[in-house]
């Protein structure tokens, strides 16, 4: 009896790690599309960046659009800010960070992000979820009416992406979705 | 007096005897054939007639109508010939024209069913296919005069449907809901790109509109590999119609739009 007992349990035990397996087995082609999904939230997130730091965006777009930016970060997430006269990088969490982005004391802001590119390629980590690191460089300009262009500079910041495969019912059906959730952004330098 | 008297004489009375007996012997032939009877010539003719006319009907051949061939048949047995031959043709062709006429009640049968099953598509309009595209359907439908109940019921319901849809809707209803998406998303987007930002919120009120609600899911296909497919979080077309804006660019395809009753949508499936 006890011998049945524990083939049965290695035999559950073997069909349990078969499917999970079967399921962590992505072909290229997926992997890229779940490569590309993360990518694709790192430049969702620079034009909201870009959207909130613009002086001419109303006030109710621009909490629209923080709320929107707020989602994609992961909680207790904090983004680095660094500046060209200062040697310490401060940190803040999410929600301060758009809030102070978006009062910023210039009369104009351009803020451009490019060259958005994996450094660390997303790796399965052993509780399913997938972790790489994304590269930004980002181009801040602010002007002032009298003076014009009165700061700008370049840094480039890592970004830490997770994603997680997921599933929910919609509509009666299951679906199952990876969701892109971003970690903390951290200056890796500045320069003018 | 006596010139009368001799051309009488001159005539020549064995003559004329014999051309009045010909003449007798003509006209009673006639006349003595019984009212509705044939001679053998004409019966014989009349036969041959008849089988030229069974032959394609049998063979399957004839050009007429099934109806028509029925009422050659019909009078062909009410000739009542008697001809051994002739009469089993007319059963080779009474039996070949049932199984025509069966044959034709099923065609006409599945057609039906077709018809039945394409009003109803109709009626859920699943294809989400414009005003006109649906009349031009219907009338394809209406064109078989299938004259089945059940069929005209439908073909009334799908006309109210067509006619609230033109007066409803305006311009864009009669245009498949689709192509109205596209529009609409490629609209957004380029409005907000050329800084007409007003213009894009109209379109976003608009789009809306189609929807059974802002919160109506919208699910994006990331990947698709036979049954494996991916998806990104799924969202709101309230909230993607705004990350159009937002984001200014329309990448993703339309792959499944899924409609209530009264056409309204109540999923969206995109695709990358």
């Amino acid at each position: 009896m006890r011998k049945q007992f524990a083939l049965m349990i290695m035999v559950s035990l073997f069909a349990m790690a078969g499917r999970v397996t079967a399921q962590d087995n992505l072909s290229p082609q997926r992997k890229q599309a779940i490569d590309s999904l993360a990518l694709e939230k790192v430049r969702d997130l620079s034009k909201y960046i870009s959207i909130i730091g613009d002086k001419t965006t109303p006030w109710s777009d621009a909490q629209r659009v923080i709320e929107r930016a707020t989602e994609l970060f992961m909680e207790n997430t904090e983004i680095g800010v660094s500046s060209l006269g200062k040697q310490d990088v401060n940190y803040y969490k999410v929600r301060e960070y758009f809030d102070r982005l978006m009062q910023l004391n210039y009369d104009k802001v351009t803020i451009d992000w490019y060259k958005i590119q994996y450094v660390s390629d997303l790796v399965r980590q052993p509780d399913g979820t997938y972790v790489g690191v994304i590269t930004v460089y980002q181009r801040f300009q602010g002007f002032s009416k009298e003076k014009g262009l009165v700061y700008e500079d370049t840094t480039k910041k890592d970004i830490t992406v997770y994603v997680k495969r997921k599933e929910t019912q919609i509509g009666g059906r299951l679906i199952n979705f990876w969701d892109v959730m971003l970690g903390d952004i951290r200056v890796k330098e500045t320069s003018k | 007096m006596s010139e009368i008297t001799s051309k009488i004489k001159s005539i020549r009375w064995q003559h004329l005897f014999l051309i009045l007996l010909m003449a007798v012997v003509v006209v009673g032939t006639d006349s003595c054939t019984p009212k509705g009877k044939l001679s053998k010539k004409d019966r014989k003719a009349a036969i041959e007639s008849a089988k030229r006319q069974l032959e394609p009907i049998i063979n399957g051949t004839s050009t007429l109508s099934l109806e028509e061939q029925q009422r050659i048949v019909k009078g062909i047995i009410a000739k009542n010939y008697n001809d051994p031959v002739l009469n089993t043709m007319i059963e080779d062709a009474q039996q070949r024209l049932k199984a025509a006429f069966a044959e034709q009640e099923k065609v006409r049968a599945q057609k039906i069913d077709e018809a039945r099953a394409a009003l109803y598509d109709m009626l859920l309009n699943k294809d989400n296919k414009s005003a006109d595209e649906l009349a031009k359907d219907l009338m394809a439908i209406k064109a078989q005069n299938l004259k089945d109940s059940q069929i005209d019921d439908l073909i009334k319901q799908v006309e109210k449907k067509i006619h609230d849809m033109r007066s409803s809707g305006g311009g864009t209803a009669n245009r498949p809901l689709k192509g109205q998406l596209e529009d609409a998303f490629f609209s957004i987007a380029s409005d907000a790109k050329s800084g007409n930002l007003a213009q894009a919120d109209k379109t976003i009120q608009k789009t809306l509109s189609l929807f059974q609600g802002d919160d109506v899911p919208v699910l994006i296909i990331i990947s698709r590999e036979g049954k494996d497919v991916d998806f990104d979080k799924p969202t709101t077309i309230k909230r993607y119609l705004n990350f159009l804006r937002d984001t200014k660019a329309s990448k993703n395809k339309i792959d499944d739009i899924q409609t209530d009753a009264s056409g309204k949508i109540k999923e969206l499936d995109l695709i990358k």
